[in-house]
């Protein structure tokens, strides 16, 4: 990964989304040099669970577990596609069912140790075993995997899967030593987990050598780590980053704007401007998958076994029509958002792009609403996580805009699992939702927005036998040009049928002191800091 | 009954206080919706992977199954591993209860401090300038929602002036002092203008005893007459106050301890219930009873040594 080419695509990236700032990019090439070491603070806010790529189940995990753990392929800073990572080639054949990858010579482990094919065929056995955690069935399709010492791992296939090379860059499948990591105390394999997360090891930039949970947690750079910058200088620029813990916003903002803290991420949207004005700072707005949705439960009865008028398709697309997408990004987002096109973001591969779907129209959506049968309007409920600003903005906005076609709105405050019980349990009429997308490919999403026997789409009751199917055709269609066509189809019946209402999706806000760039958050959410100087 | 019979029959109640408490929150955290797992996933993870992770996590057994299992452990000094954090119990709540005992005892020193020189101010005065203008001000204290009260601080001592560092927790000792600063502050707003309040009316209502009558008919002097009779007999009431208030000291701790990001019980006690962590919310709560029935066994004490008749 040469950074003349990472500058490109960043600049890219910037020019497209109008979003990152275009200056502090172009200036981290020319620091590279410049500055090394020195101590990074980085106020989260909140803390890492677990730091197993397997176990693991949450972003606030995820998103800093890259630094420590890598996987074979890597995202694109887009999000959009895969590049080298600890593998530096891999070739398809036997009708893509078979992978073989080439690995990077000379890669290390924090520990000092060589990085072995054998660790590869370890490291992915434990992430697809069927018994660990909740992501084997992003490498569902590997039948068996075979290690050809030193530096070739040949994966066979169940069938052709399009989704295993972004699979190969997903955070579960990183690459772990296997005799430490075996050698850690514990029968089952969650216990070695655990006990082997207390001090990972890992190929990444950087090592974690000290974590008080829900205070602070220091990385310092790996010297063993292979990457180098442009000036042929080994990577990581830093020395060492400190993550402090900060759930409070006000506060990280404060402790930012003190000098205290080097940057923070999560800015409230209604806050961008002042950071944006702040001379000492910069603010950064990374293009997201984050989006931004209502789901609409699709089932003829409620859980309770009331009648259910969002089961007729003219009630969802009259709701669709009703709701100002525009004011509701203006009043919550302070106009960062964009309208969706689709239900998934634009920054996952495959998105079709046709502009924002369900614009604003009031007199078409009481005309849906009287076809329906539905001319006096009705009442609904929706349910919310408590104390959600964002939340309670779109939805107190939704409750006005949905009176016009007659449809009283009653909100549902509950907290967190209370809302995630009720949702798997199917028992709600509408609900506000979010989404990120883990892998730079659109079938997770697909599978639990679209894909019925997944996940009932999104527990919404909502089937197409159509759309299942072709999903589940893309699954192995290794021609992208047709994975394109279905995606295509899928997403415009999907559209038409809206289970869901269509809000907005949302960068990444992230902000720091004017010193410090070569920071890259990709869409997919991965916090990366091995060219961050400050 | 002897003091010594007294105290120990004392000791004894905290007990059976205490079963009730672990059987009420083992059971009432299990009745909240929702598991550890669905905290964790959120909407991610289809249902077999809840259930598989529900299973791993022994939160597919029955209630009962699951209260003899954590009974065994509490018997044996066992609290379990945290369910989200992955780690022991114990380890997580070592690290953190030190951190809110450090904040609510500055809290409560700040309190004092406070309160009671003013107290006695005010109540020598009372009704005349001293006492209004010190009213006044306890009774925005008392009247102003803390988590507010914390973010004027840091804005103003903080961000501003830079006297103090905004939130967060040191490594020396001098350090955690300087860092809890105004958090403690904050917390100890409100506790002393309660304590200031009752304090004050407890030495107006001795002050025109018979008692202090007398001795002032005696002709002692006016500091013997303040120390000896009237703040003995007026501290009675205001350090049962204070007992009781320790317990709403720890409530206020989640707010603070928040605002300022200080990595204390309290805070890890939201965190815990948000996240469904059953381990965590039982043991913190059990952790939490002993604080609480010992801060009310101290004030018994207390009260013992100040008011001869009580343990007679």
């Amino acid at each position: 990964m040469q950074h003349k080419t990472m500058l490109t695509r960043r600049t890219m990236l910037a020019a497209t989304a109008g979003l990152a700032s275009f200056a502090t990019l172009t200036k981290s090439g020319a620091a590279d040099a410049a500055t090394r070491g020195g101590k990074l603070i980085y106020a989260r806010y909140a803390d890492s669970l677990l730091l197993d790529p397997v176990f693991t189940d949450a972003n606030v995990d995820i998103w800093v577990s890259s630094s420590i753990y890598e996987t074979l392929l890597f995202p694109t800073d887009d999000g959009k596609d895969v590049k080298p990572g600890l593998a530096t080639a891999w070739a398809l054949s036997d009708g893509g069912k078979t992978l073989t990858l080439t690995l990077r010579q000379g890669v290390m482990f924090s520990n000092g140790a060589v990085m072995r094919a054998s660790d590869v065929k370890f490291s992915l056995d434990r992430a697809r075993n069927p018994k660990n955690g909740a992501w084997p069935d992003m490498v569902g399709s590997i039948d068996s995997i075979e290690a050809v010492e030193p530096a070739t791992v040949v994966l066979k296939l169940k069938h052709p899967d399009p989704t295993l090379l972004p699979a190969l860059a997903m955070f579960n499948t990183g690459i772990l030593p296997e005799g430490p990591y075996m050698a850690a105390p514990g029968e089952k394999d969650e216990d070695k987990a655990k006990a082997f997360a207390e001090h990972p090891i890992g190929t990444g930039p950087f090592m974690m050598t000290a974590w008080q949970r829900g205070q602070k947690m220091t990385f310092v750079r790996n010297p063993h780590y292979w990457g180098k910058a442009a000036d042929g200088q080994p990577l990581p620029l830093l020395d060492e980053i400190e993550f402090q813990i900060i759930p409070e916003d006000a506060t990280r903002l404060l402790k930012l704007k003190a000098g205290e803290v080097d940057g923070t991420e999560f800015v409230p949207y209604s806050r961008v401007k002042e950071m944006q004005a702040d001379a000492n700072l910069r603010m950064e707005l990374w293009p997201s998958t984050r989006v931004t949705y209502v789901i609409l439960m699709c089932k003829d009865k409620l859980k309770a076994g009331a009648d259910n008028p969002l089961s007729n398709k003219k009630v969802r697309q009259a709701l669709n029509y009703a709701a100002n997408k525009e004011a509701i990004i203006a009043i919550t987002t302070l106009g960062l958002g964009k309208p969706l096109q689709s239900f998934m973001s634009s920054a996952t591969p495959l998105n079709i792009m046709g502009g924002p779907v369900y614009p604003y129209n009031l007199a078409k959506a009481k005309a849906l609403m009287a076809e329906a049968g539905f001319a006096g309007g009705f009442e609904a409920s929706v349910m919310m996580v408590a104390g959600n600003q964002d939340s309670t903005n779109n939805l107190t906005a939704l409750q006005q805009m949905w009176a016009q076609i007659g449809v009283k709105l009653k909100i549902e405050q509950l907290d967190n699992p209370t809302n995630v019980a009720r949702y798997r349990a199917e028992d709600f009429q509408m609900r506000h939702g979010g989404w990120t997308d883990d892998i730079a490919d659109p079938s997770e999403i697909t599978s639990y927005f679209a894909h019925y026997p997944s996940v009932h789409s999104l527990h919404s009751g909502w089937e197409n036998k159509k759309v299942s199917a072709l999903y589940l055709a893309s699954q192995e269609e290794v021609d992208q040009t047709k994975r394109r066509a279905q995606y295509k189809e899928l997403q415009e019946i999907y559209i038409d049928e809206a289970p869901i209402l269509f809000l907005y999706e949302t960068p990444y806000p992230v902000v720091w002191r004017k010193a410090v760039t070569g920071f890259v958050q990709i869409p997919l959410g991965n916090n990366l800091f091995e060219r961050t100087i400050k | 009954m002897s003091r010594g019979a007294w105290l120990i029959s004392r000791l004894l109640q905290i007990v059976p206080t205490f079963l009730l408490i672990g059987l009420a929150v083992f059971v009432l955290a299990r009745l909240l919706p929702g598991n550890a797992v669905m905290a964790m996933l959120g909407d991610r993870g289809t249902d077999e992977a809840v259930e598989r992770m529900s299973h791993a996590l022994g939160l597919d057994q029955s209630i009962f199954v699951q209260l003899v299992g954590f009974l065994e452990g509490v018997m044996s000094g066992r609290l379990g591993d945290s369910l989200a954090f992955r780690i022991p119990v114990t380890r997580l709540i070592g690290e953190r209860l030190p951190v809110t005992m450090m904040l609510t005892g500055m809290a409560t020193l700040f309190a004092l401090l406070a309160a009671v020189p003013l107290a006695f101010v005010a109540a020598l005065n009372a009704n005349r300038w001293p006492d209004l203008v010190i009213r006044g001000i306890f009774q925005v204290g008392l009247s102003s929602p803390i988590f507010y009260v914390g973010l004027v601080l840091l804005t103003v001592f903080a961000a501003w002036l830079r006297w103090f560092p905004v939130g967060g927790y040191g490594d020396t000792l001098w350090e955690r002092v300087y860092h809890l600063f105004l958090p403690a502050m904050t917390l100890g707003l409100s506790f002393a203008a309660i304590v200031m309040r009752n304090l004050r009316a407890s030495i107006l209502g001795v002050i025109h005893a018979e008692y202090v009558d007398f001795a002032r008919a005696k002709g002692l002097r006016a500091r013997v007459i303040l120390t000896r009779h009237v703040m003995r007999n007026a501290l009675i009431a205001t350090v049962t106050l204070v007992g009781l208030q320790i317990g709403s000291l720890l409530g206020g701790a989640v707010i603070t301890e928040t605002v300022f990001a200080v990595p204390g019980v309290g805070r890890l006690m939201v965190d815990s219930i948000f996240a469904r962590d059953y381990p965590v919310i039982q043991a913190l709560t059990l952790v939490l009873a002993v604080f609480v029935s010992l801060a009310f066994l101290v004030t018994d004490i207390v009260q013992m040594w100040l008011d001869p008749r009580v343990g007679r």
